[in-house]
This record gives structure tokens, sequence and C-alpha cells, in this order.
């Protein structure tokens, strides 16, 4: 059961659509595993349902129905979109299975880091997977502008609590803390920073949140 | 198809009346219902996307979110959210997934908008809580009418404008934490908020 939770004003911009790739894949995981901010994402759907409604109304030519009308004609009879197979994850399209079996650079000590950014072109964000090995410690550090991160594997402990599998925590240049992975596995971790444009080029070291 | 003006009949128990239409959709293929859905939605999603800025898209925005609609219509569980509810969420990926394509080829599209994008009920694992997905968006409405005009028009910025806190920040001339305390207001209004923290 996750015990950190993304805030309200977050879950507001993920149902309207307007995060980042990035940013809605960590909600996304996050709410995978939690009925509990689903259920909030639901009832803010609803909201945008509402909000929709409540706009000027303007007209649609009755030829654009004509047209879906051919569109859905000319497609074979209607199969459901469910896939056969098991669906597969955002996670495991964007990383395959093991997650531990990544091309992981060494860093500092017990941390190690992948930059993953490129996987998600366009969008201007600097995206990180970080592992901090089982029982390791990462040198204390803060966080230069707002950093999202989530739990992928494992968990790790700082002074505000235990982040475990799924945990979704924001930290910023306030939040300085020394985290320990704790548990039998390796800690790995999900984050996205967003580069503020004029520090561009400054980001060169990539270790956060466990160290920066 | 005649541009009959089908009133949807009487809700039968909790199911709205566009509920019941989109059911009729999924389990019948039925283009009557098809019909009456266009005519009440498309409209809305015609004005969404020359809010957000897809004016010259606007009529194709409409075309794709009903062709999804038909095409999903079958996975469609009135228990987990309301017509309503579940037409928006399609009109909001297919936005994004519309303005996706014109920033880049499909190649590079490692995941899906519906990865990153949940459509209410496709995850089967979900326990259906239907009362309160029915209940929220009429107590919506009518707490909506209750609110300042300054959070409704933030709230509305944010889910049809598709601007950042920031963003309203910035055109409306206001300090960030104005527009996030304003969100925070209406959202605590709306029952959204239920508990925030260490739940």
């Amino acid at each position: 059961m996750t015990r950190h939770h993304p805030d309200s004003l977050t879950l507001m911009e993920y149902s309207a659509g307007n995060l980042s790739e990035p940013h809605a894949l960590c909600i996304r995981l996050h709410l995978d595993k939690c009925p509990h901010c689903r259920s909030r994402v639901d009832t803010l759907d609803s909201l945008g349902a509402v909000m929709m409604e409540e706009q000027p109304k303007v007209s649609v030519s009755e030829s654009i129905f004509d047209n879906i009308l051919s569109r859905i004609d000319s497609e074979p009879a209607t199969e459901p979109d469910r896939p056969a197979a098991p669906r597969m994850g955002p996670l495991q399209k964007l990383l395959g299975e093991d997650l531990n079996g990544l091309p992981w650079k060494r860093q500092l000590g017990d941390v190690s880091v992948l930059d993953i950014s490129e996987k998600f072109p366009g969008q201007g964000e600097q995206v990180v997977l970080q592992k901090l090995a089982a029982g390791g410690k990462a040198p204390a550090h803060t966080h230069r502008g707002n950093e999202t991160t989530i739990v992928l594997q494992g968990a790790f402990a700082d002074q505000n609590g235990v982040f475990n599998q799924w945990d979704f925590v924001v930290l910023n240049e306030q939040d300085e803390h020394k985290p320990v992975a704790v548990g039998c596995e390796d800690c790995i971790t999900l984050s996205v920073l967003s580069a503020p444009v004029k520090l561009t080029g400054a980001f060169t070291r990539l270790l956060n949140p466990f160290i920066r | 198809m005649t541009t009959l003006d089908r009133k949807p009949a009487k809700a039968e128990g909790r199911k709205d009346p566009w509920s019941q239409l989109l059911d009729k959709v999924g389990k019948h293929q039925d283009r009557e219902a098809y019909h009456a859905l266009f005519e009440h939605f498309g409209p809305q999603i015609k004005y969404y996307a020359m809010a957000n800025g897809l004016a010259s898209h606007a009529e194709e925005l409409v075309q794709e979110v009903f062709v999804s609609i038909w095409r999903r219509s079958c996975l469609y569980d009135w228990r987990k959210a309301a017509a309503s509810t579940w037409i928006f969420t399609i009109a909001r990926n297919q936005r994004i997934d519309m303005l996706r394509k014109m920033q880049r080829s499909s190649a590079e599209m490692l995941v899906e908008t519906e990865d990153l994008w949940q459509i209410p009920g496709d995850n089967e694992d979900e326990p259906v809580t239907s009362l309160h997905r029915l209940m929220s968006e009429r107590r919506i409405r009518e707490s909506l009418s209750h609110l300042p005009e300054e959070q409704i028009t933030v709230i509305a910025k944010v889910y049809m404008e598709n601007k950042s806190h920031q963003m309203v920040a910035d055109e409306l001339d206001i300090p960030l934490g104005t527009v996030k305390s304003r969100v925070r207001l209406a959202l605590n209004k709306l029952k959204v908020i239920l508990q925030d923290q260490n739940v």
C-alpha cells in the first residue's frame, strides 16, 4: 500500500491533460497501484466533464457525422480495442522487463544512474532512473528546482519517512535529505526534473534525488 | 441518418440518460443512440478544441473522438464512469494524441497516450464503485453553481484552455500562490480534496 501520494493540484493537472509525458507517467504508475488516488482522479475527470458541458455551445455540421459513419463503416466489424495479450505496462514498453539489468552507470559509492530523457523527445525535461544499492546510503544533498520521483522497486528512507514501491514524492531546494535504501532489494526510482531554461547545460550531474 | 432530435429516455435507476445511450452503442451498435450522443457531445468537443488552440482542427477532433467512442464503446461500463466523464477523458486523450502526432513521427512514440492517461474503466481490476462515481458528477454540477466566479475562471482555464497553474497566473497577472489557493478552495468545496496528506 502506498503512503505518499501526489497532491490534488497535480492530479488536477493530470486529469486536465496538462502534464508533460514524463510527469504523466509518474502519476499513471502511481494510479495503477493506488485506488485512493484513482478515485480522486475519477472525481476530477467528472469535474472536467462538467466544465466541458458548461461551456458555450457551437454547432457541428451534420456532414461531420456522415464522415464519422463512413469511417466506422470502412473499418472491420467492431472488434474491441482490448489487446488479446496481457497489456504491457508503460514501464515495460519503455524499459523492458528487467530494471536491474539496464546499463546502469555507477556513480559515487552506492548510487547508479541512467538518463532516459531521450525516450521523451521534445519534453524538455530530464528523466533519470536511479539505483541505490540495498542497504546503501547516498550523501546528504538538496535539490535544484522541483523534482518528481516515484519508487519503482525496493524502498528508501530519509527523515521524512519510508518511501515504498509506487510512492510518489516531490522534492525541491528546501529538502535536504540523506536517503538510505531499506529492505533487501536495490531501490530504483524514476525522477523527472523540469529543467529551468536558463540553467540548461548546467544539469550535467544526474544525481537526484539521491545526490545533487 | 436523419437529424432527429432525440431526447434520451427517462433514467433507469442510477444510470443517467447519456450513459444509457452509450450503453446501447456498446451493446447493440445502436446508431440512433450514437447520433444522439453526437448531437449532445459533438458541440462540447468542438468548443473544447477551439478553446485550447486547436481551432483549425476542431471538427477533426470531433471526428477522432467519435470514432474512438464507437470503437471503445463495448468496453464502456456505466458503473465505472458516467458517459460524460468517459467521453471527456476520450476527448482529452485524443487532443493529446493529436498534438503528439503533430510534434513528432510515430516512430518516436514509445508509449501511447493511453499508457499515460487512462480512460476510466479500462483497467479490469478496478473495483466498481458506481454510487460514488455517479453521485460525484451530480454533486460537482450542483456545487459549481455556488463557487465564486474567480475560482470557476481558474478551473475553466486549466480544463478547457489546458493552461498550467503557472500559465493561468501569468495570464491573470496574479501570483502562482493565489491561483493554487483558488484551486484548492474550489476542490475543497467540490470535495475532491478528501485527505491530501498521509492517507
